[in-house]
C-alpha cells in the first residue's frame, strides 16, 4: 500500500483508545474510583441527587443557580469522576453555550435572551454534574438495593443490577461485531472531503452490528429467564422475606445525616446569597 | 423435607407424553423410568432424542414453563411436579444448564450463590452460600464480578447457585459443552464429590462416552423421545453398535480393547484397558512420518510484548518475549491454559491489535504500518463463538460478504462452491444463527474460505461439538491445505491436536514454553500437567503400555500392535 509509508505507525495507546472507553465505562459503572459519595448508604446518595435534581427548577436567580452549579462541580471532584464522563460533559457544556450564544445572535435576540438560554443550560449542568457525582459512586448492587428500599417496583431493582452485569459482555460482543464489519465489508476508495465516507461508513456499521447483537443476545436471555424462575425470582416478588435479607446490610449512620444537613445548608446558603445578591437585576 | 427415609426412587416417570405448544410432533412419546436415590446416570442419544426435554420435567419447566399437552406423572422424590410450583421444585432439584453462562444473574459470586436462598427467604441464607461455595472449591472467588471468571470457574458457581438450596436431584446439561476436557472433568470430579458426601442424585446430559464410562453409573438412552434402555454402565457400553447408531461413538479405549481382546469387559478407564492388553503384543516402532517440507516464512512474531489494561488500572501482561516463525505448509496448533496468550497472539496477527514491544509480520508487512482492514485479505480469524461471525441474516450473503466487497471476479461461483464443500447449499439461505453447533462451524469455515487468506487463524473450532460433528469439522480442516497455506489453530482440544497438527506450540505464561509436534508433547507428562492439558485416551493407553512414542490414534496403536511380532511384549511385562 502505498499510502501506508505515510500514515504513522500505529500503536497500542491507553487512553483514548476503544478498550480505554470501555474501561472508563466499567470503572464508572462499578464504582472502582471510590470518593466521598461512595462510602454513604446508597438511600442517602440517591436522597442527594434529588435535592439537587429538583431544586435548579425552583429559581431563576443567577447566583443561586451558580452555586448550585458551584457545590455540585465540588462534588464532582470530590467523588472522583473519570476522565471520560467528564471530558464528554465538559465537551457537551462548551458547545452548549457556545449554541446559546451563537442562537441568540442569530434570532436577534439581545442580553436578555442570552440570560435566559444560560439559565436553563445552568439548569441542565447541575443536573448532569448530580447525577454525575451520585451514579458514579453507585455500584449496580447498592443502587439496585437502594431502588427496592425506596419502594421501586422488583423489575426496575432486579434490571438495574442484570443490566449492569450484562454491560461488560454486550460492549465485549459490540465491539468484536464491529471489528468483524471492519475486516470484511469492502475498504473504502478514500475517505473523501473531511472524511464525509468514514463517517457515513463508521453510522452504518454501528446500525449494522445492532442486528446481531440484538439476535445473539435474546438467545442467551432465553436461559436466563428460566433460571430467575427456578431462583425463585417471581416466588421473592411476593414473599417479603427474601427482601428483608436482602435490605438487611443497609444502615445509615450520623454521616448520611451529615451529608444531607451539610446539603440543605449549602442549598440554603445559595438561596440566601440569591436573596443578596441577585441576578439578573431586576429592574423596577 | 424427606423425612421417610425409605428407598423410595429420586425420580419416577410413568407413561409421561409430552407436546410442545405448536409442534407437530411429540418431543417425549411415553416415558417410563425410575431414576434411584443416590445414583449418578448419563442421559444420552442424538440430537432431537428428546433429552433435554425429559430434564427440563423433573423441575417441573416442563409444564409449567414450557406449557404443552402433558400427560402422565412425574414424581421426584415422591413430589408430583405436575401439583407443585418450579419454585418450590427447585428445593428437590437443581438445574444446571449448557450455556451456564447465562444462568449467572447477579454480579458477585457471592450474589449469585446466594441469589436464590434470599429470593426464598430462607434464614439462613448465609450459611448456605459459604457451604455451597465451599463444597465446589469458589469460596476464593466470592467477591469476584461473575463475568471476570473463566468458563470452569463460571459452571462451578452455577452449580454453586443450584446447590445453595440443598437439592436431593442435581441435572447438568452437557457440561463439556462449552467447557474443555481438563475444565468439564473437574466438574465430573466436583459432581461426584458431591454424590459421595452428600449421596445427591447426579443426572448428566452427556455427549462423550469417555465421560460417561468413568463417571456415569446408570446409562439412560434416549431416542424419539423416549427411553430405549436404562442400564448399569458397563452392560451399557457392552452395546457399542447401538449407541454407535445413536451417535455416541465409543470410548477409544473401548474401540481399541475390543479390536485385541475382543473377550475382555469393556474398560470404563485407562487403567483397565492397559490391564486388559497387558500380554497383547504392541509397542512396534511408530512408522517415520516424513516431515512436512518446510516452506517459505508466512508469518512471525519477534520479541512480541504485549498486555492489556485492567480496570483498577494495571497492566497484565499477557505475552512475554514471544518469537514465533510461522511457514507454509504448516498446521500449527496453539495450546496452552486459560489466560497463556493464545487469543492475545491471534488477534495481534490480525493486525487489530499492535504489539507494544516487538515486531508483528504478516507476509512481509508490518502489522504497525498498515490497517487491519488492509490485512484482512491475507489474515482471517474465525472466532470461538461462531454467532460473532454471521453478520449478515444468512449463511450465503455471509460467506459473500468479503469477496463482493473486495470485487473478486465470479463472487456467486466462488460462494456457490464453498457451499458445496462445507456442505451448507441447502442452509445457504437460513440465519447462520439457527443452525445446529456444527453447522455454524462449517459455516464460519465456509466464511473463512469466502477470504482466501495465507493464514487462516481458528480459535477453539471444535469447542461445544459432539463427537460425530466434530471429526466432520476435523476432516474439513485436512482439506484446507489445498486453499490455505498456513493454519493456526488455538485449541484445548487434544482430540484435534491429535487428529490434525503437524506442529504444536505450548504458551504458558506469555511465553512459549514448547515448540515441537503432537507425540513428543503427549509423552512429556510433566510439561502436559504444568500446562493443564490431558492427552485423549488412546494416548494415556499407550503411554500406560510403555509405547514410545505413544499412538495419536486406534489405527495406529492397531497398526503398530498387528506390526510387531511376539518378542516385544516382554519389554513391558
Amino acid at each position: 500500500m502505498p499510502t501506508a509509508d505515510r500514515r504513522r505507525e500505529r500503536k497500542e495507546r491507553d487512553t483514548l483508545s476503544v478498550e480505554w472507553v470501555k474501561l472508563e465505562l466499567l470503572r464508572t459503572a462499578y464504582a472502582t474510583r471510590g470518593g466521598l459519595l461512595a462510602s454513604r448508604d446508597p438511600r442517602f446518595v440517591i436522597g442527594w441527587y434529588l435535592i439537587f435534581a429538583v431544586v435548579p427548577w425552583f429559581t431563576h436567580d443567577l447566583t443561586v443557580l451558580a452555586g448550585l452549579f458551584l457545590v455540585c462541580a465540588v462534588a464532582v471532584v470530590l467523588s472522583r469522576v473519570g476522565p471520560l464522563i467528564l471530558g464528554l460533559f465538559v465537551f457537551g457544556f462548551v458547545l452548549e453555550s457556545l449554541y446559546v450564544l451563537f442562537a441568540a445572535w442569530f434570532f436577534g435576540g439581545d442580553l436578555s435572551t442570552v440570560l435566559a438560554l444560560v439559565e436553563l443550560t445552568l439548569k441542565l449542568a447541575t443536573v448532569s454534574l448530580a447525577s454525575m457525582a451520585a451514579f458514579v459512586s453507585l455500584d449496580p448492587e447498592k443502587l439496585s438495593d437502594a431502588l427496592l428500599a425506596l419502594h421501586a417496583p422488583a423489575m426496575v431493582a432486579f434490571g438495574v443490577s442484570y443490566g449492569y452485569r450484562m454491560l461488560p459482555m454486550l460492549m465485549e460482543e459490540f465491539h468484536t461485531v464491529v471489528d468483524g464489519h471492519r475486516l470484511r465489508a469492502a475498504p473504502l476508495p478514500s475517505p473523501g472531503f473531511l472524511g464525509w465516507r468514514v463517517v457515513v461508513r463508521t453510522g452504518s456499521t454501528v446500525v449494522a452490528a445492532f442486528y446481531p447483537l440484538m439476535l445473539n443476545t435474546a438467545k442467551r436471555t432465553r436461559t436466563t429467564v428460566e433460571a430467575l424462575e427456578t431462583k425463585g425470582f417471581t416466588y421473592a416478588a411476593e414473599h417479603p422475606a427474601g427482601r428483608r435479607i436482602r435490605l438487611a446490610h443497609l444502615k445509615a449512620d450520623r454521616w448520611d445525616a451529615v451529608l444531607i444537613a451539610a446539603t440543605v445548608l449549602l442549598v440554603a446558603g445559595c438561596f440566601t446569597l440569591g436573596e443578596l445578591y441577585p441576578l439578573p437585576v431586576q429592574v423596577g | 423435607m424427606n423425612s421417610g427415609q425409605e428407598p423410595t426412587s429420586a425420580i419416577e416417570v410413568d407413561g409421561l407424553r409430552f407436546r410442545y405448544p405448536g409442534a407437530d410432533v411429540e418431543a417425549l412419546t411415553g416415558v417410563d423410568l425410575r431414576i434411584e436415590r443416590g445414583d449418578i446416570t448419563a442421559v444420552v442419544g442424538g440430537n432431537g432424542s428428546g433429552k433435554t426435554t425429559l430434564c427440563k420435567t423433573f423441575n417441573g419447566l416442563v409444564p409449567h414453563y414450557w406449557s404443552g399437552d402433558f400427560a402422565g406423572t412425574v414424581r421426584v422424590c415422591g413430589v408430583d411436579t405436575r401439583t407443585t410450583s418450579v419454585a418450590d421444585l427447585s428445593h428437590l432439584v437443581g438445574y444446571v444448564y449448557q450455556d451456564f453462562g447465562n444462568q449467572l444473574v447477579r454480579p458477585t459470586v457471592r450474589d449469585e450463590v446466594s441469589f436464590a436462598p434470599v429470593n426464598f427467604g430462607l434464614d439462613d441464607h448465609a450459611e448456605r452460600t459459604e457451604e455451597a461455595m465451599e463444597l465446589l472449591g469458589v469460596a476464593h472467588l466470592a467477591d469476584r464480578f461473575t463475568w471476570q471468571l473463566s468458563g470452569g470457574q463460571q459452571h462451578l458457581v452455577a452449580l454453586a447457585g443450584v446447590l445453595a438450596l440443598r437439592p436431593e436431584v442435581i441435572v447438568v446439561d452437557e457440561p463439556v459443552a462449552e467447557l474443555d476436557p481438563a475444565r468439564a472433568e473437574g466438574i465430573y470430579e466436583a459432581l461426584t464429590g458431591l454424590n459421595a458426601r452428600l449421596g445427591t442424585t447426579i443426572v448428566v446430559i452427556e455427549h462423550h462416552a469417555e465421560f460417561v464410562a468413568r463417571y456415569a453409573r446408570t446409562v439412560l438412552l434416549m431416542a424419539d423421545g423416549a427411553p430405549v434402555w436404562h442400564l448399569p454402565v458397563r452392560e451399557a457400553l457392552e452395546r457399542h453398535e447401538e449407541l454407535d447408531r445413536h451417535g455416541i461413538p465409543a470410548p477409544q479405549i473401548a474401540g481399541a480393547v475390543r479390536a485385541l481382546v475382543p473377550a475382555a469387559p469393556v474398560p470404563l478407564t485407562v487403567p483397565e484397558a492397559a490391564e486388559a492388553l497387558r500380554g497383547v503384543p504392541l509397542g512396534g516402532a511408530a512408522e517415520a512420518t516424513p516431515a512436512p517440507p518446510v516452506g517459505e516464512t508466512v508469518a512471525e512474531l519477534v520479541g512480541v510484548h504485549h498486555g492489556y489494561r485492567e480496570v483498577g488500572g494495571g497492566l497484565t501482561r499477557v505475552l512475554q518475549g514471544v518469537d514465533l516463525t510461522l511457514r507454509a505448509g504448516e498446521r500449527v496448533a496453539l495450546v496452552g491454559g486459560n489466560g497463556a496468550g493464545k487469543s492475545t497472539l491471534l488477534r495481534l496477527l490480525t493486525g487489530l491489535k499492535v504489539p507494544r514491544e516487538g515486531t508483528v509480520r504478516v507476509e512481509g508487512t508490518d502489522t504497525r504500518t498498515v490497517r487491519p482492514a488492509a490485512l484482512a485479505d491475507r489474515v482471517c480469524h474465525l472466532y470461538q463463538r461462531p454467532e460473532q461471525m454471521f453478520l449478515k441474516d444468512n449463511v450465503r450473503e455471509d460467506i459473500a460478504m468479503f469477496p463482493r466487497g473486495r470485487g473478486v471476479p465470479d463472487t456467486d461461483a466462488l460462494v456457490d462452491s464453498i457451499l458445496d464443500r462445507i456442505r451448507l447449499t441447502d442452509l445457504a439461505d437460513r440465519d447462520g444463527r439457527l443452525l445446529s453447533g456444527g453447522q455454524q462451524r462449517r459455516a464460519t469455515l465456509g466464511i473463512g474460505l469466502g477470504v482466501r487468506p495465507a493464514l487462516l487463524l481458528l480459535d477453539e473450532p471444535t469447542s461445544s461439538l459432539d463427537t460425530a460433528s466434530r471429526d466432520a469439522v476435523i476432516a474439513m480442516l485436512d482439506s484446507l491445505a489445498e486453499t490455505i497455506r498456513c493454519t493456526v489453530v488455538a485449541t484445548h482440544d487434544m482430540h484435534l491436536v491429535a487428529a490434525w497438527a503437524h506442529r504444536v506450540v505450548v504458551l504458558d505464561g506469555g511465553r512459549i514454553v514448547a515448540d515441537t509436534d503432537p507425540a513428543a508433547l503427549f509423552a512429556d507428562p510433566d510439561l502436559m500437567d504444568s500446562v493443564g492439558l490431558i492427552p485423549p485416551q488412546i494416548v494415556r493407553l499407550g503411554l500406560e503400555l510403555g509405547m514410545e512414542p505413544p499412538p495419536l490414534s486406534v489405527a495406529e496403536l492397531l497398526d503398530r500392535g498387528l506390526a510387531t511380532t511376539g518378542g516385544g511384549s516382554d519389554a513391558h511385562r
